[in-house]
Parts: C-alpha cells; structure tokens; sequence
C-alpha cells in the first residue's frame, strides 16, 4: 500500500520527554512504524503507559516527535489543510465549563470555519444524535461524565471529519453508553470515515476495529488483522504483553 | 478569519466570567466612589478627585486585570486540554496565541470602559454639581445623583444579574460585567442629557473628552501586559508568569509618567490626540515584541 492511500504514515517514529533542563525523563515511543489506510478502523492497543496517547498526540501534532516522520494525509501534521479533514475526542473530555452545550458546538464549528448556518443546523443535528437536545442550554461544567463525553463525540464530529482520532474512547461510560459509541464507530465506517482509536478494553476494540497494532513501552510488538490473529484478542494481547506483570505478592506476604 | 473570532469570543466571555475581573472591576469603580465622596478636597476643581482616582484606577487596577486574568484563561487552557481540542482543529498556533490574546485585551477594553463611563459620570456629575451649587453653595446637595449613578453601576448588575440567573440561567459573572458596562455608560449619557436639558453649557461634556485622551494613554500599559503575561503564561506556570510580568512592571515603572499624565488635565489644561498617537508609536512595537515571543515559545511547546 502506498502513502498515498494511507490516511495515517509513521516512520521510525519516537519521542523522549525531558524536564526543565532537558534532561531525558522518559523514552515514550522507541522507532515506531504504523501506517492507517483509509475507510480502516484501526486499534492501537496496550497496557497503560505503553506510548499510545504519545503516538496519538504526534499524529494531532500536539507533541513534535524526537525522530522520525509523522504524515496525516500526506501533510505534516501540523498543516491546517490536514486538521481540516480530523477530528479528536480525547481521553478526558476537555470542554470549557462555562459554555453551553450549544455554545461548545457553536464554538467548534467555529474553529473549523463553518459559517454561522452551517453551524447552527450541525449543533442541532449532533445535540440530537447524542441526546442531548433538552440540556442544550445548560452549562457543560455540570454535565455527568458520560454527557460531557457525549458533548465532546459531538465536537469531534461537527466538521464531518473524514478521520476520526478517538483516544479511549469508551473510558467511564456505562455499559449502555459504551455500546452506543461502539455502534456509532462502525456507522461511521461504514460511511467511508477513518477511525483510530486507543484502547485497553480489548472486547471494544475486538467488536470495532478492522486492524489492531500492540504497543508495549514505546514499542510496536505486534500487528495484524483482527480476523488473521487466529485466537481471542485478549489471549493475543497477553501473549504479546503480559509476561511476568503479576504483582509480586508472595514477598509481600511472607 | 471566522476561526479567529471563534477564539476571541470565547476568551473575552471566558475573562468576563471570571469572578476576579468581577472583583477588580467592582474595586475600581468603588476607588472611584470613594474618591467623589470626598467632595472638599477639590483641589479648586470640581471634578478633580474623581478624575484622578478614575485615571489611577484605570493604570493600577486595570494592569492588574490584564495580568492577572490573562495569566489565568491562557494558563486553564493549557491546563485543563481544552488547548488539545482546540488544536486538532483548523488553526495554526500562531492564530490561537494571537486571538487569544486579542480576546484577553477585548475583555480588558470592556473593563476599562466600565470605569471610564463610571469617570465620565461622576466628572459630568461634578459639572452639574458645581453649576447648581454656584448660586446656593451648597456643593454636598448635588453631589447625590452622581454618586447615586456610580452606586448603581455596582447595585443594578448585581440585581439584574441575580435576577437573570435564577429565572433565565444567564450566567451570573458574565451578566454583571456587562450589565456593568451598560449602566456606566447610560449613567454618563444621563449627566449629559441632564446638562442640556437644565439650559447649562457644555462644560461636562468638555471636561470627558479631556479626560478620554489620558484614559486612551492609560490602555496602552495595559496592552503591553496584555501581550507578556500571554507570551510568559504559555511557557511557564502562573505563578512565575506572574513574577515575570512583576519584574517587568519593576523594571518598566519609570517609563510609566510617560502614561499616567493626569496633570496635564488640571485647571482645564487638556493632552494632545497628538500625545496619544506617539505613545501608540512608542507602544505598538513592544506589543508586537511579546506577540512574536509568545508566538515562538508556542510554536515549539508541546502540548499535553
């Protein structure tokens, strides 16, 4: 598959956080290669801190990677052009608490130079999709986790991205919500829309995702399809990540 | 440029919803009240005390809200992810930084506005006063309306905005602020009105418009910190953004008579438009200094 095809490109990506003097703290992604093709759901799996926000956040160009080349539809990822066609729910939703529902949405569309109606009938129609056209009006800092987290889906979508990156995306929703997400994920796939997402919930990512790839400290351990993978997911996951990460008890207890 | 105005609207009622710009702003306008309650030390001039405490208002409260609250919405933006959201989207870092901070200093202008028409009330109030009171002497007796406007630029907004809250949910803050701006500048409108409909010169009128051009000097330092405490707010935390903006104040404070030239309005004495534009001059490239650093150190931080 060529670049050009591929929504998504790293090569020999990595990234080493520094503190204040700019001496290395943490090697967070060690040469990492992904390539995302387009109409694909892909997963990127592991436990936690295993570089999947870092990897995230390189392709957002919201972190500069150390080494490497990072591409979003060809384009560095920091090119207007290519955030043009992305949109982000991360794994905290961050919204303003002093705006509205409405005014969050309104505020987005804005950012992504939506005109005044264009905006307005988007901000209606993803308020109804969520659920959340009755509280419109209220201040988000109010909202329960899971309505914050229906705000934020909805920010993501207000530019009718053709790529959508979901960091955690099922993280603190109910059973009922979790599933709602996971049925708008393939909706959306269906549509013709990129997904990449990150998870730790392997059933999510088994139920959603095209393609998975397993990072583990910084590094890529494995990548496949998940069809091709012959066994459940998790059985994968441990194989690949697992070994020798039981707390060590016994001492503990003797 | 929609982008842009998306940022600078949701700063500016981010700032103005802040229950510290509320505070400072209630803090100004009483300095100014107190000020005209002391109606004998007139210095020969009618107005006088409430023009210079308005002017001094204006540079000490008004620096503070500009670094204070600037410090504050770009550190929360930064701090809470809301910067992640707003940076996956269309906009360079270079228009964020710059929108930002033009919303910051939008909501520093409504804040000096507000004191401004609480000045021009009281300056016109004293006018009037002084007028009326020529032939009876009695100066106290006048002085009653001007305050009674100044008290309501604090009073109605607070009741207006309590109101509004309960029944409409506005938002409370928000409200006051800008219910605040509209009383001062009815209030001045008032005094005026006032002016010509009792058949007496333009004297108040005159007496505003030479005090706008101190005022308009005053913004200036303001604008400048504007643009540092953004420039250090994205690097560092607030509370060594805010000791870098106090070293700078240190630093610049002799340069700070070039501003604050409340003498020169004395005993009818006026200050030049002309003034005003060579102070711009002399301002508008350290503007465009802390722009271009806080422009460079966001362009290279990472964020999240």
């Amino acid at each position: 598959m060529n670049e050009k095809e591929n929504v998504i490109e790293l090569r020999g990506v990595g990234k080493t956080f520094r503190d204040f003097w700019m001496r290395p703290t943490v090697r967070a992604v060690d040469g990492l290669d992904l390539s995302v093709a387009r109409g694909e759901v892909f997963g990127l799996l592991g436990p936690n801190g295993s570089g999947k926000s870092t990897t995230i956040k390189m392709i957002l160009g919201l972190l500069a990677p150390g080494e490497g080349k990072v591409r979003m539809f060809g384009l560095p990822p920091q090119a207007v052009a290519a955030r043009k066609r992305l949109g982000y729910l991360p794994e905290l939703s961050y919204l303003h608490p002093f705006l509205t529902a409405k005014e969050t949405l309104s505020y987005y569309a804005g950012l992504c130079g939506l005109d005044s109606r264009t905006a307005r009938e988007r901000t209606a129609q993803l308020l109804e999709m969520v659920g959340l056209s009755d509280v419109a009006g209220r201040a988000v800092g109010g909202f329960s986790k899971g309505m914050a987290r229906r705000v934020a889906l909805a920010s993501a979508l207000i530019g009718k991205p053709e790529l959508l990156v979901m960091d955690e995306p099922t993280s603190g929703l109910d059973p009922v919500s979790t599933n709602e997400v996971k049925t708008l994920v393939k909706t959306l796939a269906k549509g013709g829309m990129t997904v990449l997402m990150t998870s730790h919930l392997l059933a999510d990512a088994e139920d959603v995702c095209d393609k998975v790839a397993i990072l583990d400290r910084g590094h890529k351990v494995a990548e496949g399809r998940i069809g091709e993978i012959g066994t459940s997911l998790e059985e994968f996951f441990l194989a690949k990540v697992g070994e020798g990460r039981d707390f060590k008890v016994a001492e503990f207890l003797k | 440029m929609r982008r842009w105005w998306a940022i600078v609207r949701a700063t500016t009622l981010e700032m103005s919803s802040e229950p510290l710009a509320l505070l400072l702003t209630i803090s100004a306008v009483a300095a100014v009240m107190v000020a005209s309650a002391f109606h004998i030390h007139q210095f020969g001039e009618p107005s006088r005390m409430a023009r210079d405490a308005g002017l001094s208002a204006l540079l000490v409260v008004g620096l503070a809200y500009s670094v204070f609250c600037t410090i504050k919405v770009f550190r929360r933006e930064i701090e809470s992810g809301t910067l992640q959201m707003a940076l996956a989207h269309p906009i360079s870092r270079t228009g964020f930084f710059l929108s930002k901070a033009a919303g910051a200093f939008l909501a520093y202008l409504v804040f000096a506005l507000t004191v401004f028409g609480v000045v021009a009330t009281t300056v016109a109030g004293a006018e009037v006063g002084g007028q009326i009171a020529a032939p009876t002497g009695d100066v106290s007796r006048v002085w009653g309306p001007s305050l009674a406007f100044d008290a309501a630029v604090i009073v109605l907004p607070l009741v207006v905005a309590a109101a509004l809250n309960r029944f409409a949910r506005f938002r409370f803050t928000t409200t006051v602020t800008w219910t605040a701006l509209a009383v001062s500048l009815l209030g001045a409108a008032a005094d005026f009105a006032l002016t010509t409909g009792l058949g007496f010169d333009r004297s108040a009128l005159t007496t505003v418009v030479r005090v706008a051009p101190a005022a308009a000097m005053l913004v200036m330092p303001a604008a400048v910190f504007v643009a540092a405490a953004a420039a250090f707010s994205v690097r560092f935390r607030d509370n060594v953004a805010a000791s870098l903006c106090g070293v700078l104040f240190l630093a610049a404070l002799p340069a700070f008579g070039n501003y604050y030239l409340s003498d020169a309005l004395s005993k009818g004495g006026s200050l030049p438009w002309t003034h005003v534009a060579l102070a711009f001059a002399a301002t508008a490239p350290m503007v465009a200094g802390f722009a271009f650093l806080g422009v460079h150190m966001f362009g290279e931080r990472d964020v999240g």
